[in-house]
């Protein structure tokens, strides 16, 4: 099994990530997520859940992980729009991985398309 | 295909969990802890909350209060003006009444400490509140016996009282029937006409249980109606479709007009409302639910650290075992929910432990706190959804490790 190298940029960014992910975890238990319905903090973890592990797949090199951000990065801009989440922090998510997607896709071609 | 996979796979996490019970439970016990330090905040804030907005509803939302001090002030407030402003008086109630058009309803009240007492049954400093026939239609409240006075009684100042359920148990200990029962408030005789319904703790203090009431015109007979002491107000209660803030202005220019005010003058009075409490009430609970969220949410990291740390051992001892199922057949995405299913399991395990924990703790503080604690749906709900994410996070790395190993390699690892 031959493993692809993985550009620093790529190692850099994916740990940002990873650490933003991780941070946005704590909003899950925020007292104003909780007052938006039983099931709000649910779906909000869900989609970090699969977030992170598409940061995990994108890591090692799998094609699979950018389709999973490009996937899991359009189903939270249309829960935040429905959930009328226009925040700071909705903005900031848009821009950082609308950022990280760019350094991704630049390097899809170099990455494993096996799972 | 894919479920017998899947069924195949449950089975394998819970033999490897059965196999290892020191270890499961040593594991699951940090996601037990987490989950416990989280709801249990999150249960004993939402069952507050419930508990004050219940008494803040009691006062009435559509009610309007004027008193001498506002129930909300800044750190700059110009308490000396205040302290000069008369008290809220019966005949301005009555004027009040009068003049007003967006008014449902209108009382005063006036409260004082007196003893109580029937046959060798005393109460000392229980709370007597002189209430004008009108307070009855503001306020709300329930009679388990008797009746309400009328309004004759009120404007005559008959001496008759409604005693609050612990004051009538403390009077009538034997199960005597208090209605029709003569009592003495204040060394005064009266007739026991009515027994409020229990209402149990309130936060904010204004639990009816040991009130008495009585017509205002009877209590002004022993009870300093000019003084602060007995915190004197009027509650006006607005008509249906008259907002508070309409009912406000009303009673703003009636108010000044009534005491004279002139035009560039402060008001001598302040209006409170109910949801200004609620406003103050809301941001409390919400510093304490982030307080917990933040003491939970690293619980949980932690506990999430040590089912990752449990689940690389996992997979670093089944190595061989994972060799010989990929060398028999077995499917990457076979092994990685192996071992992520072992990971929810334990997570899972932990987190309805930590929930079983928590209502049993509501259980016993059923009877030695005199407050409904209740564990939630939306708090059981968040529970499991924080216990099976945390399995997954923390379970994913270990278990795609595992499923990305060399067969051969494997094997031969000892």
């Amino acid at each position: 099994m031959t493993k692809i190298q993985r550009p620093k940029s790529i190692s850099i960014i994916t740990i940002i990530a990873i650490v933003l992910v991780l941070l946005a975890f704590p909003m899950l238990f925020m007292p104003s997520i909780k007052k938006m319905g039983d099931f709000v903090p649910l779906i909000l973890g869900v989609i970090i859940t699969l977030q992170f592990i598409s940061l995990i797949g994108i890591w090692h090199m799998k094609k699979w992980g950018v389709l999973l951000f490009i996937i899991i990065f359009c189903a939270r801009v249309v829960t935040f729009i429905f959930l009328d989440i226009y925040t700071f922090r909705f903005y900031f998510n848009i821009f950082y991985s609308l950022l990280f997607l760019f350094f991704f896709i630049a390097h899809y071609r170099k990455m494993d398309s096996n799972l | 295909m894919v479920i017998v996979l899947l069924k195949e796979s449950i089975l394998f996490a819970w033999n490897a969990l059965i196999a290892n019970k020191l270890r499961t439970f040593l594991s699951l016990l940090g996601i037990t802890i987490g989950i416990f330090a989280i709801i249990t905040v999150f249960t004993i804030v939402d069952s507050l909350e419930r508990n004050v907005r219940g008494s803040v509803q009691s006062l009435g939302d559509n009610v309007v209060y004027i008193m001498k001090w506002p129930w909300t002030f800044g750190p700059d407030y110009p308490w000396w003006k205040y302290m000069n402003r008369p008290v809220p008086s019966y005949h301005e109630m009555t004027d009040l009444q009068r003049k007003t058009k967006s008014i449902d309803a209108i009382g005063f009240q006036i409260g004082a400490r007196k003893t109580l007492k029937h046959l060798n049954n005393t109460i000392e400093n229980a709370i007597v509140s002189g209430w004008s026939y009108g307070y009855g239609q503001v306020k709300s409240f329930e009679l388990t016996d008797g009746r309400y006075f009328r309004e004759d009684e009120a404007e005559g100042g008959y001496n008759v009282v409604i005693l609050g359920n612990t004051l009538a148990e403390g009077l009538f200990p034997n199960h005597e029937y208090p209605i029709g029962k003569t009592i003495k408030v204040a060394g005064r005789n009266c007739k026991v006409i009515g027994i409020l319904k229990k209402e149990g703790e309130s936060m904010l203090g204004n639990t009816m249980d040991n009130q008495a009431i009585i017509p205002y015109h009877f209590a002004k007979l022993f009870i300093d109606v000019k003084s602060e002491n007995g915190d004197p107000f009027i509650a006006a209660k607005a008509k249906s479709g008259v907002t508070n803030e309409q009912l406000k202005d009303e009673l703003t220019g009636i108010m000044r007009g009534i005491r004279g005010l002139k035009p560039l003058a402060d008001d001598n009075f302040a209006l409170n409302e109910t949801n200004l409490l609620s406003k103050n009430f809301d941001g409390l609970f919400d510093n304490i639910g982030i307080a917990g969220a933040i003491i939970g949410g690293f619980s949980i990291l932690v506990g999430g650290f040590g089912i990752a740390n449990i689940m690389f051992v996992s997979v670093r001892e089944r190595t061989n075992l994972i060799g010989i199922q990929k060398s028999l057949g077995a499917k990457n995405y076979f092994i990685l929910s192996q071992f992520l299913f072992e990971a929810v399991f334990l997570s899972l395990l932990g987190g309805i432990i930590g929930l079983l924990l928590i209502y049993l703790l509501t259980l016993v503080t059923d009877g030695v706190i005199d407050m409904d604690i209740i564990l939630t749906r939306s708090n059981v709900i968040l529970g499991l959804t924080i216990s099976v994410l945390i399995g997954v996070i923390s379970g994913f790395i270990p278990a795609y490790s595992a499923s990305q190993l060399d067969p051969v390699e494997a094997i031969r690892t000892n």
